[in-house]
Formats: structure tokens, C-alpha cells, sequence
């Protein structure tokens, strides 16, 4: 693969777009007599606005890092297990590749289904569907579930986007759970800091609820702790208070742009008419009538009436009545915020959202709600995650601040932007799976992760710890027996990491494509290399909070050593195994060509890696704009209008009361039952969010005392970046980062001290590190910093500070929840000293 | 006589036997479900038999004309001169996350 034509024999600066997490910051790369020197953020992309983050900086290190893998490398020791040296020899591209698809071809042409795919490149999604080519539908890793398990389903459930984010620039009072957006995680790291730390400065405040002193917390104008997996519960209670003791909400928000006067019957269905149409009270005639027969001012929002002798609520009011039990007290029983706290967040909230206000923007009038909740994985990855999203959905929904100026905007998946489809009764279509659309039901499943039972979910990776170690038990009728990784750690990133190791044990043949070796590459057979981002092409678009259009990441330099492009060797193992013919017309569906016949690629053809974005580029931005284009000005990215941000379905109506959910957990009921699996859960699939205790907090009653958490910062993506010395010395000279967190307090009643052994075991397994004891924990909850999660690492001095958080947590369906697949990310602990 | 450009993706594809051809419909304002049943497929049957079942576009497949995927009642659409129809069996275990 050749070079960018523009790199110079001096000294230039390249555009590219950074590869260190999977949202792509625009760089310019300093290069000089071929090699890179630095790299910066590049002031002319609107989407980092010149900013960079430490990942990004440290991006030349990961190019040159000593120990990266720079040949093929073929296993010579037929033993595998933790420890155990594979004995790599290094091999040619043609040995590797020949071996690859001798054995990877021999699992296709007996059953396809017998490979598990782990695919960890976030940027690249595009390359997600090689194993749709080859015929697996197995997804064998959880990394993105323990962030988006139920995150996405319901963002794409509310407005048709992927994610979200409270509006930077016109928010005033900016709630915070569970999440690093602005300050350390999450969407776009480096340009959101620089858009919160303005609007920080402008005078908004931000009260960020977490059981951590993480960063947004310490820079926020409140922290308030408290339990992991109840920030629900704090939620909740402040839906209470707004509906039943404040009664401050916007009416006209929910009863003309939301389904919330839509009547419920006693069944939890809405009442609906002989031709079907959800009904609603008018208030002016005293009866039922279709929805769209009402008008807008005479509709019903509160109330419960009798239609043919019936009792049926509006779906504001059975939330109503689901709350009134919710309140402050019983809320600061279950997350240990004081009531009063509760009730003084609530009323500051509903105080700012300026209810009523409107505001003007290019030529239009808007609703202006400058109070917003945002949230991500921390508040919700969890067995009730379901719940915990709609919820905090609707404490925004309460203030009307959906898709307004200063609220909280859904943020599309892509430069195609939201999913707007009309739905049925006036409303938009709810887009739960936004990556590929849902499977049927199916017994036996097809899948080991069991996708084809949650048909509002995600991937649930994580269920792989429990179908692969017996399949039979799950209806499978057949066992996997190889696993492609393709820069992809499951061994790091699945719970109960003994039984993956069990799984890894199972496998005939395992290929890894990587940089570097990881604690899986290490069960692998065959190793080929893959260049880094600063080797390597991709045109860029990826969950932007503000802006949209692409970014190229292009190489900047000659490939290290003998390494190539993952497109490339996925590509050749396609055309070595006979399917590059479906390898294509995969990448016709992925890549939406199938809606711009001009642009499909040619079944009966190979692409070059620069022909192949070359092509993706015209398809997007026209035959002007092909990789030249993006060569010469590195970027299309631009701000997005008022109009794509704002309420960009129109008048269709969100959900407030999801009937869908509830039928479509019926509906899988009658599938369970009918192939006899009447045990499998259910009981997350309903229409409205309340509290119920989670497993996790079930298990204080078997002794597990206290929570253990995971945390991510901005110095590291995933840990996978915890190989990189320059990344790994930053984080060693944090104390956050230098052992397994706990309160003082704790420390006092345990008799613990900064560097004392401790072990925390769960139901799950048991984990050994280093007490690190401060202050800004919550005194229930013990921390490790993702960067302590690495065990098989090329930096020893990592490893020494290393233990595995992932053995805490289980994959079992106890932990999961029973309508997402999400996973549960907290852990209930007892804790011991290890004395030496 | 109406033209129509063939884009067969995947299944559909080997069905077929072909990638991307154009094909000379017989009569004027013919639909697509038309177009369907001109082509022979490999099983001795045509596409629109592999793909329709009582009407109805299979759950399993998908029908793009001009951008736009069609519904499984939709096959009657008529179809204007030179547009494009891609047929495919629908991805759904493309990897999430």
C-alpha cells in the first residue's frame, strides 16, 4: 500500500484524523525524512477545534512502540493457557495468510457458525461485516455493551438517535450522572472538554452525581455520591417531587409532543380504536376519541376516566401513580443521597429549565430549556439498564427538553443522521438497533451471544461466558471451534474471565490481527500484523456531539516493518477462502450503497484499500469530493443547522409511555412458550420505569458488603492504551490510578492503609490489589481505574500494578438485562486484608 | 417495453447468477413484482418465486428502487425508465457493540 502523495522529504504537517479512541479527532502530523515527529490537534476541523487529548498525543508511540509486532508470527508451541509462551516464529504474508484460511476455510465449509468473531476496531465499523461474509453471526466480545447495552436501544427508542449530549452551548444547569462528557470520556473527548470549559466559563453550572470523585465531579459545582446502579433511584425521586410535590412540568411539551395523554387501560395497552388509533380524553367533549380527532389544547394530560365501563389512564398518569411511592425518602434509603439533596436538585432543575421560554435562532422560534440530565455508562450499565435510561430520558421529558435549544439532543449515529421514520399513532418509529436491524426469534438460536432474543437490544457479548461452556443448555446446535480477533481483547474485556479462558481452551484455531500481543493474542495461532492509524486509511464519521461530515485518516509515513492494512488482510483471507464476491456485497450494504446503485462495488472485483474509500467518499460527497479531495483538505466536517439538531422529525411525536417495549416482551413471551423455555426473564419489558432492586443489590443479603466499581479516564481508551509507556507514566503519576480506591473512612473500620494488600471477592471471583486510600469515594464503594486492568502487558510496570476487574463481574442473565442484553458493570465485594 | 437495471447482491446474486444486468420488460408500466418474475433463477424457478410468498416480499429479503426499500407490499410499484431495482437477502448479523 502506497504513502499519502503529499508527504514531504522535510518537514510538513499532514492531515489525518487521530486512531487513539473510536471517535477521531482531526490531527495534523508533523513529519520530517519519513518519520513522524508529532502530532497535534488541527485547528480547521470544528469537531476538536485544534484540541487533542493525551491518547492522541501519545499516538507516535504506539507507531514506534518498541514491542509492537512487525512480521507475521506463527505458533510454535502447540500448549496454550495464561502464561504459556506461544514460541512465535516469524513467517511470510503468503505462509500466513495460506495457514489462515486453510483452517478458517475448513470451519466455513462445515458450518460457518463454528467462528467467533471479536471485533474491537470502533472506527472501522465498516469491517464489522467480514464475518456476515464468511456466514458467523457470532459477536465474541462485550467491550462496547458495557457502555451502550441499553445506552443505544433507547436513545434510538426516544428520537431515532445513537447517543446524546445536553446542548454546550445553551445549557445553564448541566446534571451529570455516571459520565465523563466535557471533562474526561465519552463523545469526542477533546472538543466537548473545550465546549464545556466555555460554557463553564459563560456561567453554567454543572452537579454531577457519581460514587466517585471522578473528573467531571472535582471540576463540578457539586458532587453528590452515591451507591453505584441506584443513581435511578435519585432519578426517580426527583420525578416525585416535580410531579407530585412541585407539580412543575411541562404540560404543553408532553401533551403535544409526546404520546404521554395517549389512555392506557388496565392491561398497560393503550385504548385504541375500532381502526386501531391510539385514543386520547378530550377534555371538551368529556369522552375518548382517536388521537388525531382531538385538538392539541383539548387533550387530557392527567386523569383517569371510564370508557365502556372501564377505568383507563392517561400514560402521564399511570407514571403518575408509579411514582407516588418514589419518594425522596424511600429514593435516599436505596442511593444514600439525603432527601433534602433530592428535592433541592429537583427544584433547581425545573428552576432553570425556564418552562414556557422560547428562544429564536436563524429566522425560527424554539422552545429554550437550558437545564438538561446527561448520563452514560456508569449510571447505566447495569442489569436494570433498561429502566435507568428511560428514565433518565424522562426527567428530561418532564422539563421539555428533548431536541430544544439548551436541552438534552440526541446525537445520530452517522452524517445520515437521525432515524426518522413515521410511526404508528402520530409518532416517530422507534430505531432500537441502529447497527444492524433486529433478528426474528429463533430455537434453536443461530448466534452464540443469543442475539435472536432481544429484539430491542444490543449484542450481548457477555452471555458467550455462559452459552459456549454449554451450549446445549441454550438450544445451540453447534459448538465454535475457531476465533478471529481482530484488534479485539475478549480475554480482557469479557466478565469471568476463567471461563473465557476455558472458552480460548476449547478452540482448534485462533487468528489474531494486531499491533500488539494482548491477553488473547497470546491463544492465538497465527498473529498478522496491522498497521496503526498513522499507517492506514479511513474516512472518519463517528457519533458527533456538534458536528458532522468525515474526516480522512490517511498514512503519514512509510508502513513499520511488514505490517498491512486490516482491510487488506480481510480482503485477502476473503479471497482466499472463495468469498469475496460476499466480502463486497456485504460492504454494498454497509457502506448504503444498496440506495446509490452508481457506487456498488463490483461483486467480481478486488479493491484496493485506496479505491475502496475512494469509492466511499464520492458516494457520500459526490464525484468532486473522492480521496483526493480529503488528501488535499483532510476533512468535510462542518457544524450541523439548527435544523438537524433541533427537533429534526417535525411534529412526530416521542414516546413518554413505550407500549412498545411491553409488546414486545409479550410477544416473546409467546415465543419462549411455545419452544418451552417458559423460565427464560422477561420481566424488564415494560412501558414505564420504576425502582426494583437489581441483583447487585440482592447480593449485600449473601455477605458481599460493599460495591466495587470500574472507571475510565481520558487518558486511556479501553486500556488497551495502558501498552504505551508515555500514556501508562502519565497515569502512574496519578494517585487515582495507583491502587484499588477506598474511602477513609473504610480504611479506618477495616484497619487498611495506602499499600496494603487487599483482596475483593464477589460472586463472581476474587481480585488482589494495592489499598489507595482518599477521600473521594463513596465509603460503601471500592475503585479501580481501568488502567489497572491490564495482566498480560509488554510495560511491567504495569503489570506490577495490575489486577483484572473483568473476574468481578459475571455474564449470566442474573446480571444482564432481560430486555437490552446490557450487562451489570458494578460489583457486590467482601474485602480482605492479604497478609504477607 | 420498459428497461430496468438488475443489481443482485449475495443470495440473491448466486440465485441469479449474476451481479448487475439490465433487462427489457415486455410491457409498459410494468411493476416490480414484473421484473421479479422475468428473472430465471438457477433452481429452474424465477426470483420472483424465491422471494415472494403470497404476495408479499419475504421477511428475509429486501427490494431497493431508487433509494428506497420497499415494503413487503409494495411490489406492485411501477417502475420508470432505467431505474436501478437491488434485491438482496437481508444482513442481520452484522456485528454491534
Amino acid at each position: 500500500m502506497g504513502v499519502a502523495q503529499s508527504v514531504p522529504v522535510e518537514s510538513n504537517w499532514i492531515p489525518s484524523t487521530c486512531g487513539m479512541c473510536l471517535h477521531g479527532c482531526g490531527i495534523l502530523v508533523q513529519v520530517r525524512d519519513g518519520v513522524a515527529l508529532k502530532i497535534e490537534g488541527d485547528p480547521s476541523n470544528p469537531d476538536n477545534l485544534g484540541k487533542l487529548c493525551p491518547k492522541g498525543n501519545a499516538g507516535l508511540s504506539r507507531l514506534y512502540d518498541p514491542t509492537r509486532v512487525l512480521k507475521p508470527m506463527k505458533r510454535t508451541n502447540p500448549q496454550k493457557g495464561p502464561g504459556i509462551d506461544p514460541k512465535w516464529v516469524e513467517i511470510s504474508w503468503d505462509e500466513a495468510y495460506g495457514i489462515v484460511a486453510q483452517e478458517l476455510g475448513k470451519v466455513r465449509a462445515d458450518d460457518p457458525r463454528k467462528l467467533l468473531c471479536a471485533i474491537g476496531d470502533f472506527q472501522r465499523i465498516l469491517l464489522w461485516g467480514w464475518p456476515a461474509a464468511f456466514g458467523s453471526p457470532n459477536f465474541f466480545t462485550s467491550l462496547g455493551n458495557y457502555c451502550g447495552g441499553s445506552y443505544h436501544p433507547v436513545n434510538g427508542s426516544v428520537d431515532g438517535s445513537f447517543a446524546a449530549i445536553n446542548d454546550y452551548d445553551l445549557c445553564n444547569y448541566w446534571i451529570q450522572i455516571g459520565s465523563g462528557d466535557g471533562f474526561s470520556s465519552h463523545l469526542h473527548l477533546a472538543g466537548s472538554a473545550k465546549r464545556m470549559a466555555d460554557a463553564r466559563m459563560r456561567g453554567m453550572r454543572v452537579v454531577s452525581l457519581d460514587p466517585r470523585c471522578s473528573i467531571a465531579s472535582a471540576k463540578a459545582d457539586e458532587w453528590i455520591p452515591a451507591l453505584p446502579g441506584t443513581d435511578r433511584a435519585f432519578v426517580l425521586g426527583m420525578a416525585h417531587v416535580l410531579i407530585h410535590e412541585l407539580k412543575r412540568y411541562d404540560r404543553e411539551f408532553l401533551r403535544d409532543r409526546t404520546n404521554a395523554p395517549y389512555l392506557v387501560k388496565n392491561d398497560g395497552h393503550h385504548l385504541r380504536s375500532a381502526d386501531g388509533k391510539a385514543m386520547a380524553w378530550d377534555l371538551k367533549l368529556g369522552a375518548a376519541r382517536p388521537w388525531d380527532e382531538v385538538a392539541a389544547g383539548n387533550m387530557a394530560l392527567e386523569g383517569t376516566f371510564t370508557v365502556d365501563n372501564a377505568s383507563v389512564r392517561t400514560g402521564f398518569q399511570v407514571w403518575t401513580d408509579l411514582l407516588a411511592d418514589h419518594t425522596p425518602e424511600r429514593m435516599s434509603q436505596v442511593s444514600t443521597v439525603p432527601a433534602g439533596t433530592i428535592r433541592r436538585i429537583a427544584k433547581e432543575f425545573v428552576d432553570a429549565a425556564q418552562i414556557g421560554a422560547t428562544i429564536e435562532i436563524q429566522g425560527k422560534t424554539y422552545p429554550f430549556r437550558p437545564a438538561a440530565l446527561n448520563y452514560y455508562r456508569g449510571s447505566q450499565s447495569h442489569s436494570n439498564g433498561l429502566f435507568d435510561n428511560l428514565t433518565f430520558k424522562m426527567i428530561n421529558m418532564l422539563v421539555g427538553n428533548i431536541d430544544v435549544p439548551g436541552g438534552h439532543l440526541g446525537v445520530p449515529l452517522d452524517h445520515r443522521g437521525f432515524f426518522v421514520h413515521p410511526g404508528e399513532d402520530g409518532m416517530l418509529k422507534p430505531e432500537p438497533h441502529q447497527l444492524h436491524p433486529a433478528p426474528p426469534f429463533k430455537y434453536p438460536p443461530d448466534s452464540t451471544h443469543l442475539m435472536e432474543w432481544f429484539p430491542i437490544g444490543f449484542d450481548a457479548g457477555q452471555l458467550n461466558t455462559e452459552t459456549l461452556l454449554d451450549p446445549k443448555k441454550f438450544g445451540l446446535n453447534y459448538e465454535p471451534e475457531a476465533v478471529l480477533l481482530y484488534h479485539s481483547n475478549p480475554l480482557w474485556n469479557l466478565p469471568e474471565t476463567d471461563k473465557v479462558e476455558k472458552i480460548m481452551a476449547k478452540m482448534k484455531f485462533v487468528v489474531a490481527i494486531d499491533i500488539q500481543h494482548t491477553e488473547s493474542t497470546q491463544w492465538a495461532d497465527v498473529f498478522l500484523p496491522a498497521h496503526t492509524f498513522l499507517e492506514s486509511y479511513l474516512l472518519n464519521c463517528l457519533e458527533p456531539p456538534a458536528v458532522t461530515g468525515h474526516s480522512l485518516r490517511q498514512p503519514v509515513v512509510e508502513p513499520v516493518g511488514d505490517t498491512r492494512d486490516a482491510y487488506d488482510i480481510l480482503t485477502e483471507l476473503a479471497e482466499r477462502m472463495g468469498f469475496r464476491d460476499d466480502w463486497n456485497d456485504v460492504l454494498n450494504m454497509v457502506c448504503g450503497y444498496t440506495a446509490q446503485p452508481k457506487y456498488l462495488l463490483d461483486s467480481e472485483k478486488r479493491y484496493s484499500v485506496e479505491e475502496f474509500w475512494d469509492q466511499y467518499a464520492r458516494s457520500v460527497y459526490g464525484d468532486e469530493k473522492g480521496l483526493d479531495w480529503f488528501k488535499e483538505h483532510g476533512h468535510a466536517v462542518r457544524y450541523r443547522t439548527p435544523e438537524e439538531t433541533y427537533m429534526p422529525y417535525g411534529d412526530l411525536r416521542i414516546p413518554f409511555y413505550f407500549e412498545f417495549i411491553l409488546r414486545t416482551g409479550e410477544d416473546m413471551r409467546r415465543n419462549f412458550t411455545e419452544v418451552g423455555l417458559k423460565d427464560w426473564p422477561l420481566d424488564n419489558y415494560q412501558p414505564l420505569p420504576f425502582w426494583k432492586n437489581s441483583q447487585v443489590i440482592e447480593d449485600e443479603k449473601a455477605g458481599y458488603e460493599y460495591f466495587a466499581i470500574t472507571f475510565k479516564e481520558g487518558l486511556h481508551t479501553f486500556a488497551d492504551t495502558m501498552v504505551m509507556p508515555w500514556l501508562s507514566e502519565v497515569s502512574e503519576k496519578d494517585s487515582v490510578h495507583g491502587g484499588v480506591l477506598i474511602n477513609s473512612l473504610t480504611a479506618r473500620k477495616l484497619g487498611l492503609k495506602t499499600g496494603d494488600r487487599i483482596r475483593l471477592t464477589s460472586p463472581a471471583g476474587s481480585i488482589e490489589g494495592f489499598a489507595q486510600v482518599i477521600e473521594g469515594i463513596h465509603p460503601q464503594v471500592f475503585g479501580v481505574s481501568n488502567t489497572l486492568t491490564r495482566y498480560v502487558v509488554t510495560n511491567d510496570r504495569a503489570k506490577e500494578r495490575g489486577t483484572h476487574f473483568n473476574r468481578l463481574l459475571t455474564g449470566s442473565m442474573r446480571y444482564t438485562d432481560s430486555a437490552t442484553g446490557g450487562l451489570e458493570s458494578t460489583a457486590r465485594v467482601r474485602v480482605e486484608w492479604v497478609r504477607a | 417495453m420498459t428497461s430496468a437495471k438488475i443489481a443482485a447482491l449475495g443470495t440473491t446474486r448466486k440465485m441469479l447468477g449474476f451481479s448487475r444486468r439490465t433487462v427489457e420488460v415486455e410491457f409498459d408500466n410494468a411493476t416490480v413484482a414484473d421484473v421479479l418474475r422475468q428473472l430465471p433463477t438457477l433452481d429452474g424457478r424465477t426470483l420472483y418465486d424465491n422471494l415472494v410468498c403470497d404476495g408479499r416480499l419475504r421477511g428475509d429479503f429486501a427490494v431497493v428502487v431508487d433509494g428506497l426499500s420497499l415494503k413487503a407490499d409494495q411490489l406492485n410499484r411501477r417502475l420508470q425508465g432505467g431505474e436501478e431495482v437491488v434485491t438482496m437477502a437481508i444482513l442481520r448479523h452484522l456485528h454491534g457493540g
